[in-house]
């Protein structure tokens, strides 16, 4: 069947077909190389038509080449077999590691339920792979089929549902991709996950340093261009931090001196101090993994300056993250437990055994350790009917109202410690237990373990966190959340279940290395390539990302211009237009829910909770302001901007300057912003808007470039 | 109030109390509500203009403070029996600081509303403002026995917020829905809005699952004091040739790299804002009320607002999403809802004087909706610290011109009135700490209002999939 075309050319077919852009990159690049380890998996279709092989799973002997079946029944019932190739699959990978979808002549798309993954007998590197259509499609005629894999889409094949034809049309183009029937050529293999380590640009190492700090800056991608990202993550993992120095802010107090007010309360009671804290130390701080990661704890582990309001109670709490961050996670559990800023938002301080507060208790079980529904190992949900469940299936409760009440019982009798200074509430150290208003009855906890009678405070609470951490839910449940913050808002099941089995065991029989989950999320085939194409791939950049990303991209400095001189941080104001108050969500529930569904849409996309039509315009209205303008610092009394924001453009307004085309300039936007991963139609229409710029203003054609490539959801979107 | 106003509100007590066929109550409904405002003379309504205001009191109301029994009849639960439970930790609200109202349905007994809800207490005497009670989310009815022999569906996840803030936003209790019922009410009557300039739904309070239909999206903008004309505004844009260069490409870059839907949806959401842009960006109208400047002050001025400009919109249905936020009073309860309870009722009566003014009251229903009510039982004890844990069942307020008020409304709970029986582990508990068993359901309060919005009975049971588990279709209260 591949008569038509030879063996190795027929591959580079196949990988063209959904990746032109990686063509595009990789010749800019000149890198003329041979077969590499294979990323972007391909629908096999008829020979010499776009139409999928497809054969019915319940008759198909699985002898190979076989004939196709043309034309399939739209319900949910019905199970289509159709072959995959340029696959690298891991030890285990299997059919949780694909997703398919089916896109009709009116643009809907319907996913499909891939089944199963196996290799075709004497065709080894031919999967055959069993896909449950979706009903609600109907007699469509024909659909065009993909499947994605490690967030790469494959080519897009036709299926006939109902009745074959129906105007939908092929792809922009797409070939046939016609069975291999020789084995493909080994490949030389690159070192996996080192991809762009020592090459002069590399798409993955710019989305890296998307994915693990706060933006990329130039310095950085040299260095990791010589030590490579593994080398990168050990030193982030033994980097002193913070970069910027904690605040020095005095104990929290009911009772501000009545010598301290105006910018005094801001420096010292409110929670200014911390916020431009944390965008110098996101924008200019080294220990930006830690810092990356901590921030993604906060947004699990909630405590809202909202209810804290003073900075000194909320500070410990930042740091138990930070301590904590590529700590062990029972570790966190414990030392968040007794945390005051915590204890204090969620009331355990004031829970006792004659007026128990049901609300850490409650909290602690939904948001920071096993969630709502039992979970299987890759964070599917586990049903009653089925596994993995299907549509109208109920999904098995982790635990219930009793197991609530145990837990409440457990966390009574907390209070704040001593004093440090007489007459001021402890917010520093852990809380402590006070023996008599625990309540020592005996408790129920999470699969079915129930906690002794008169044990003692610190027992219960060590033996109930213990079987929270040890529940089997926890691996996946966390990992997903932090998967979600780093790198994808939707990621596959299979890649969830790579990360939780490291959050399982280590490599060293340890449970709940943090350390080994972040490098296991960022390592991982789905987090790491030059491009992305499944459709569903990526997040949106929560607001502060979105600011620091820009801000690093353009070496942030204060408004003034001064070479040496850097932002005040007096970021917020800027964010909380955005919807994005820093450190203040509104609720335990964070700024954003991590299941949280793009209405209409329908794609799972957390951060776009905070994008409605209001705040798209102040995305984009941020772009305007620091593009073209600056953030001022504040005059006439008013010092809460003391520095202010400005970015600086010179490298690109000279490569605008040198270069009258605009090419040099939207060459280095592509590497700079898009990881080389921009469309010939974004950059021509770009191009042109910069064109129309005069050649003898340099500026304002770098800031025409820069506003409408960072202010693009093309941008917005981190994949 | 006239004699054949009470009347009335006599016979809508008894209706619900009898729970008739449907088709029959419909149609008396049906009838009730014309006849009403016809009574509600100051009240105008529109030709056709409807909108519906929703108020979404965010962390679960403890409605047993709000409304409570301020009565001493001792076949249902009254003043003492509340007091039992809520006085020892601190949590009871004084008999004597309560602000009476008549309830014409539970036999003209005097309830009370929470001392700081002065503005509604005018509102329910002057029949403006209905309190439909024992409210919550639920997939079939069910009683102390069901609930606790596991032998009828319960609602997904119970207690949980984000479970059950989703549930009352969608009235789609028997799972996790992507779609909220405001949207699909919205989906289902685009007919009516053709022409409209901006979309059928509009939040003050950002992403809502209640505003999301399959296909409806809602605008989102700023409350107050921010003008129309400042709500979707794109800066730095003058009048040069390069700028009008860049901005054509600003929005030609929204019509490529559509095959990622996550970067297809961040255009959709841009695009949105700047179709309303252009028909935002006129001046704000004159307001006649004083609202005040608080939170839920500042959201429904910027509803009222819209509503002065309706008519340039073009627009005849409209529903708006508002969110009053700090109702999670695991502590504190008693200082949080003097706070609180103070600014959601001012903000009601503006709104409310807003609507007369502008001569469209009869044509805006404002209502409350919760994640949940709250644990009779209360948590903590002392003044300053007490409050109650996630409960479920809840009281909600419906306040406009064509509101039957100065009534409950509501299915009968097991003492034969709409107001549950406040004894922990009684009839109406779940378990022992009063997390009362709702009668009525969100859906039934919600359909209600989506047929006065004018949504067909044909529609119904496509918006609210699981009315048909209820008795009623239409409590009636509008």
């Amino acid at each position: 069947m591949s008569k038509n075309f030879p063996d190795g050319l027929s591959l580079r077919l196949f990988r063209c077909v959904g990746v032109c852009l990686l063509i595009i990159v990789s010749s800019a690049l000149g890198a003329a190389q041979s077969r590499t380890r294979p990323d972007t998996p391909v629908l096999i279709s008829e020979d010499g038509s776009t139409r999928a092989l497809s054969v019915n799973p319940y008759r198909w002997r699985g002898k190979f080449p076989t004939p196709s079946q043309t034309v399939w029944t739209s319900s949910d019932e019905t199970r289509v077999t159709l072959f995959l190739t340029n696959l690298d699959l891991m030890k285990g990978e299997g059919a949780n590691a694909f997703r398919a979808d089916a896109e009709d002549a009116n643009g809907r798309q319907f996913p499909l339920t891939v089944e199963s993954l196996t290799p075709v007998n004497k065709y080894e590197w031919i999967y055959a792979t069993v896909v449950r259509l979706n009903g609600q499609i109907g007699d469509a005629g024909d659909v065009l089929v993909r499947v994605t894999w490690r967030g790469m889409a494959t080519n897009r094949v036709r299926l006939a549902l109902g009745h074959p034809g129906g105007g939908i049309k092929d792809d922009e183009g797409a070939t046939p991709t016609a069975a291999p029937l020789v084995p493909p050529k080994p490949y030389q293999d690159a070192e996996p996950n080192q991809l762009g380590f020592g090459a002069q640009f590399s798409g993955d190492r710019m989305r890296f340093m998307e994915q693990a700090t706060f933006g990329p800056t130039a310095d950085l991608d040299l260095r990791l261009r010589r030590i490579g990202i593994y080398v990168y993550m050990g030193e982030q993992f033994d980097l002193p931090y913070p970069g910027i120095a904690y605040p020095v802010l005095p104990p929290q107090t009911t009772q501000i001196p009545g010598t301290c007010t105006g910018d005094c309360i801001r420096d010292n009671y409110s929670m200014y101090p911390l916020q431009r804290w944390f965008f110098q130390d996101a924008v200019y701080g080294k220990a930006q993994l830690r810092r990356r990661v901590a921030w993604a704890l906060s947004q699990i582990f909630v405590v809202s300056g909202v209810d804290t309001q003073q900075p000194s109670q909320y500070l410990p709490y930042l740091q138990v993250l930070d301590r904590n961050a590529f700590g062990n996670y029972r570790t966190l559990l414990g030392e968040i437990t007794l945390n005051t800023a915590m204890g204090n938002y969620l009331d355990m301080v004031r829970s006792t055994k004659t007026n128990p507060n049901e609300n850490y208790a409650r909290e602690v079980l939904q948001l920071f350790s096993v969630g709502l529904v039992k979970l299987n190992p890759d964070g599917t949900p586990q049903c009653l009917e089925h596994n993995p469940c299907q549509a109208g299936d109920t999904q098995i409760p982790t635990y219930d109202q009793n197991v609530v009440n145990g837990f409440t019982k457990v966390f009574t009798g907390w209070n704040f410690a001593p004093p440090q200074i007489p007459g001021i509430t402890n917010y520093i150290d852990p809380m402590t237990l006070v023996p008599a208003n625990h309540d020592t009855t005996s408790k129920l906890l999470l699969d079915g373990v129930t906690l002794p009678a008169n044990q003692t405070g610190a027992q219960d609470l060590n033996a109930a966190l213990d079987n929270i951490f040890n529940n089997p839910s926890v691996g996946p449940f966390i990992s997903r959340q932090l998967i979600q913050h780093l790198v994808t808002s939707d990621p596959t099941p299979a890649y969830v279940g790579r990360v939780a089995a490291v959050f399982n065991n280590n490599g060293y029989g340890v449970r709940g290395d943090l350390k080994a989950v972040v490098r296991a999320i960022l390592a991982d085939p789905e987090a790491r390539g030059d491009v992305k194409t499944d459709p569903n791939y990526g997040y949106l950049r929560e607001p502060a990302l979105f600011v620091t990303n820009i801000l690093r991209q353009f070496n942030a400095r204060a408004a003034s211009g001064a070479a040496g001189s850097q932002s005040d941080g007096y970021l917020d104001p800027q964010t909380i237009a955005m919807s994005q108050d820093v450190f203040r969500p509104p609720s335990v529930f964070n700024y954003y829910p991590p299941d949280y569904i793009v209405p209409v849409s329908g794609i799972k996309g957390p951060e776009f909770y905070l994008m409605n039509t209001s705040t798209a315009l102040k995305r984009t209205n941020f772009g305007n302001t620091i593009v073209f303008n600056t953030i001022p610092a504040t005059t006439g009394g008013n010092t809460n901007a003391p520095f202010g924001t400005s970015l600086d453009l010179s490298e690109m307004q000279a490569l605008a300057a040198a270069d009258a085309s605009g090419v040099q300039l939207m060459d280095a936007l592509n590497r700079k912003l898009m990881h080389g991963s921009m469309s010939a139609q974004m950059r021509s229409i770009i191009t042109t808007a910069v064109l129309a710029a005069p050649s003898s203003n340099p500026l304002l054609r770098a800031r025409t470039a820069i506003y409408l490539v960072a202010t693009s959801s093309q941008y917005q979107v981190q994949r | 109030m006239s004699q054949s106003r009470r009347d009335f509100l006599r016979k809508t007590g008894c209706a619900a109390l009898s729970m008739a066929a449907l088709a029959t109550q419909v149609k008396h409904f049906g009838l009730m509500s014309a006849l009403a405002q016809e009574k509600n003379s100051g009240d105008a309504v529109p030709s056709d203009y409807r909108a519906l205001v929703c108020i979404f009191l965010s962390g679960g109301n403890d409605g047993s403070n709000a409304v409570i029994p301020n009565h001493s009849d001792l076949n249902i639960s009254n003043y003492a029996a509340y007091n039992a439970v809520r006085a020892p930790n601190g949590l009871a609200i004084p008999q004597a600081s309560l602000l009476p109202i008549t309830v014409p349905r539970i036999n003209n007994l005097t309830y009370g509303l929470h001392p700081n809800l002065v503005e509604l207490q005018g509102l329910y005497n002057s029949g403006k403002l209905a309190i439909v009670t024992n409210v919550g989310t639920l997939v079939q009815p069910l009683t102390r026995t069901t609930y606790q022999n596991n032998t009828v569906p319960k609602p997904y996840q119970l207690f949980s917020h984000s479970d059950q803030v989703q549930q009352a936003q969608s009235s789609i209790s028997s799972t996790r829905s992507n779609t909220g019922w405001g949207g699909r009410t919205a989906d289902t009557s685009q007919g009516l809005n053709s022409g409209a300039q901006v979309p059928m739904i509009t939040s003050v309070a950002g992403s809502q699952l209640f505003t999301s239909g399959a296909i409806t999206k809602p605008l989102a903008v700023n409350p107050a004091p921010t003008a129309l004309n400042q709500l979707l505004t794109l800066t730095g844009y003058d009048a040069s040739a390069p700028a009008a260069a860049r901005r054509t490409a600003f929005d030609q870059l929204r019509t490529v790299d559509l095959t990622s839907n996550v970067v297809h949806a961040a255009h959709d959401v841009t695009q949105e804002a700047i179709n309303a842009s252009n028909a935002l960006n006129q001046p704000d109208p004159t307001l006649t009320a004083t609202f005040p400047n608080t939170s839920i002050g500042n959201q429904l001025k910027q509803v009222a607002k819209f509503l002065g400009i309706r008519n340039t919109l073009s627009i005849n249905r409209q529903i708006f999403f508002c969110q009053l936020g700090g109702f999670d009073t695991h502590t504190g309860e008693l200082n949080s809802h003097a706070t609180l309870y103070t600014q959601l009722s001012q903000a009601m009566k503006a709104f409310y004087d807003e609507t007369v003014a502008q001569g469209i009251s009869g044509g805006v229903t404002t209502f409350t909706l919760s994640d949940f009510g709250r644990t009779f039982l209360p948590s903590g004890v002392g003044a300053g610290t007490v409050g109650s844990d996630h409960g479920w069942a809840n009281h909600m307020f419906v306040l406009g011109g064509s509101v039957l008020g100065g009534n409950f409304y509501g299915m009968n709970t097991s003492n034969g009135t709409p107001f549950p029986t406040l004894q922990l582990s009684g009839p109406d508990d779940t378990d022992n700490r009063g997390r009362f068993i709702p009668t009525t359901s969100v859906d039934q309060y919600a359909a209600t209002l989506a047929t006065w919005y004018g949504l067909a009975a044909a529609d119904l049971s496509t918006v609210f999939p699981l009315l048909g588990n209820f008795g009623s279709n239409n409590l009636g209260f509008v």
